[in-house]
């Protein structure tokens, strides 16, 4: 008994060294190729004397369990009709114990309501997919990469998709396109090139890497099906425009400025009034034009004022500003600041009824 | 993937140079050894069939974090001698976790072989100066011993494990 305690002593402090460089990943567990080798010394007597020790050994390796998980955004992207390049962003997990290649594809949501809550009616065009190379969870132009397939992803490592899309141009405020985005489980090994997309080993086991679908169901996609899949949306958020155009009689050369009628000579002020509608996006760049019938004259000694309070169906207020052009057609134009929603403004000037 | 192999190791004649003179005549066994050792492993899956839970014992075709194996290994005693003392000392793979507590027929050490004793008697470091108990995922060592082998008799060491 003495010298077999001695032996187990050597072979235990040999074997504590070798644990501690094991390859486990945490979560995924030990990575797929490992061998897992159980050696048993056994010592022994015959006739009070120590014998030669002798070993066994068996040996398993450790196969490939696919496990990918993608989470969609938590809110949905506001953008505006016919917006190119509209960003949403997704989260891919590789929890599986072997880096993978995972090649990506999103696709419209055909109807039904979006994972933001919303009804699918519109769809987006031209998907590309762009990797957060910084890692700081904004896409950012020019610095992370557009790909087609996340290359050599490790175990336990999550890395940011963001999925682009072209809005139609004749969308409007609140319509929403539901996308899925998929991601399927290929072989990794070669960075800078996709590998193969794995299938699950269903003959029998092999002295090699078996491949085991370890995921779940996720979006549209089945459970142990080497994918997985998750929804995110967009949602238009456009202006919505009114613009009403209002006449007032100033005076007329018989009654002044008391009870003036629509008469030769009498001085009108008309009030171009643009509303935009509650919970719609703030309008910019708005352009006013007004192409003067020839019945009327421009009063050039009254200007033009931009940005108008409206109350109404009267304008007043403003500051002086816009343009009027003689030829080819009398025009009075102007430019408005940014409207946002549930707010109004006006461009206002006078003209003489010929 | 599964490999089997049956190795005897020529060394440890170190004790036996120590031994007197008498004991050294006293071995007469052949040099092959009267031990015959075969290890396997299996994948133990837990089957439910109509409402009751069985364990079926299959070829590890498929073996990925988290499945349990079994580990068994076989010996018999081929000579014409009875064995005595007959220890089998089973380093446990490092990409394993013991699946039992306590409950099988072996000692277990948690640091390298150096202390021996039932799982529930032992303690390791928790990271932040003091101890705390030992579980299956401490154990580094497994260790049979059996007293004595009559010739011709036979029987089989096991243990489970889950794949880490």
């Amino acid at each position: 008994m003495k010298n077999s305690t001695r032996l187990l002593a050597t072979a235990g402090l040999c074997a504590l060294g070798a644990g501690l460089g094991s390859g486990s990943a945490q979560a995924a567990g030990t990575l797929a190729g490992q061998t897992i080798t159980n050696t048993v010394t056994v010592n022994f007597q015959v006739g009070g004397v120590t014998q030669t020790a002798q070993t066994g050994t068996n040996a398993v390796t450790v196969d490939r369990r696919v496990v990918l998980t993608i989470t969609g955004a938590p809110a949905t992207t506001t953008s505006a009709p016919g917006q190119i390049d509209a960003v949403t962003a997704f989260q891919v997990t590789n929890s599986s114990n072997d880096t993978l290649d995972m090649q990506l594809a999103a696709v419209n949501q055909a109807g039904g309501t979006t994972v933001h809550g919303a009804t699918d009616v519109i769809d987006v065009a031209n998907f590309a997919y762009f990797l957060d190379s910084n890692s700081n969870g904004v896409y950012d132009a020019g610095v992370d990469a557009q790909i087609t397939y996340l290359d050599e992803i490790a175990p336990d490592t999550t890395r940011t998709v963001f999925v682009h899309g072209d809005l139609p141009a004749n969308a409007t405020n609140t319509q929403a396109s539901g996308i899925v985005l998929t991601a399927r489980a290929s072989a990794a090994g070669t960075a800078g090139t996709q590998g193969a997309l794995l299938t699950a080993t269903t003959t029998a086991n092999t002295a090699g890497v078996d491949t085991v679908f370890g995921d779940a169901a996720g979006a549209t996609d089945a459970a142990s099906d080497g994918a997985f899949s998750a929804r995110g949306s967009y949602t238009v958020a456009a202006a919505v425009l009114s613009v009403n155009k209002y006449a007032t009689i100033i005076s007329d050369p018989i009654n002044g400025t008391t009870n003036p009628k629509a008469i030769p000579g009498a001085v009108l002020e008309y009030c171009l009034a643009v509303a935009n509608g509650t919970g719609a996006a703030t309008a910019t760049g708005l352009t006013l034009s007004d192409p003067l019938p020839s019945t009327v004259t421009y009063n050039s000694a009254f200007g033009i004022f931009v940005n108008a309070t409206v109350t109404g169906t009267t304008c007043s207020g403003g500051t002086a500003g816009g343009t009027f052009a003689a030829t080819p057609t009398p025009t009075v134009s102007g430019t408005l600041t940014n409207l946002a929603a549930g707010t109004s403004s006006a461009l206002r000037f006078r003209v003489t009824i010929n | 993937m599964i490999r089997q192999t049956l190795l005897a190791t020529a060394a440890a004649l170190a004790a036996f140079t120590a031994l007197p003179a008498a004991a050294t005549q006293a071995v007469a066994e052949p040099a092959a050894g009267p031990v015959s050792l075969s290890g396997d492993v299996k994948v133990d899956r837990t089957v439910t069939e109509n409402g009751q839970t069985r364990h079926v014992l299959v070829q590890p075709d498929k073996v990925v974090p988290g499945e349990r194996l079994v580990f068994t290994t076989s010996y018999r005693n081929s000579g014409t001698r009875p064995i005595q003392n007959f220890v089998v000392t089973n380093p446990l793979p490092p990409a394993v976790a013991l699946a039992e507590t306590g409950s099988g027929d072996y000692l277990v050490s948690v640091d390298g072989g150096a202390h021996w004793g039932p799982l529930a008697s032992l303690t390791v470091a928790d990271g932040k100066g003091g101890s705390r108990p030992a579980t299956g995922a401490d154990v580094t060592h497994l260790r049979w011993t059996i007293p004595q082998i009559a010739p011709g008799a036979s029987g089989t060491v096991e243990y489970h494990a889950t794949v880490r």
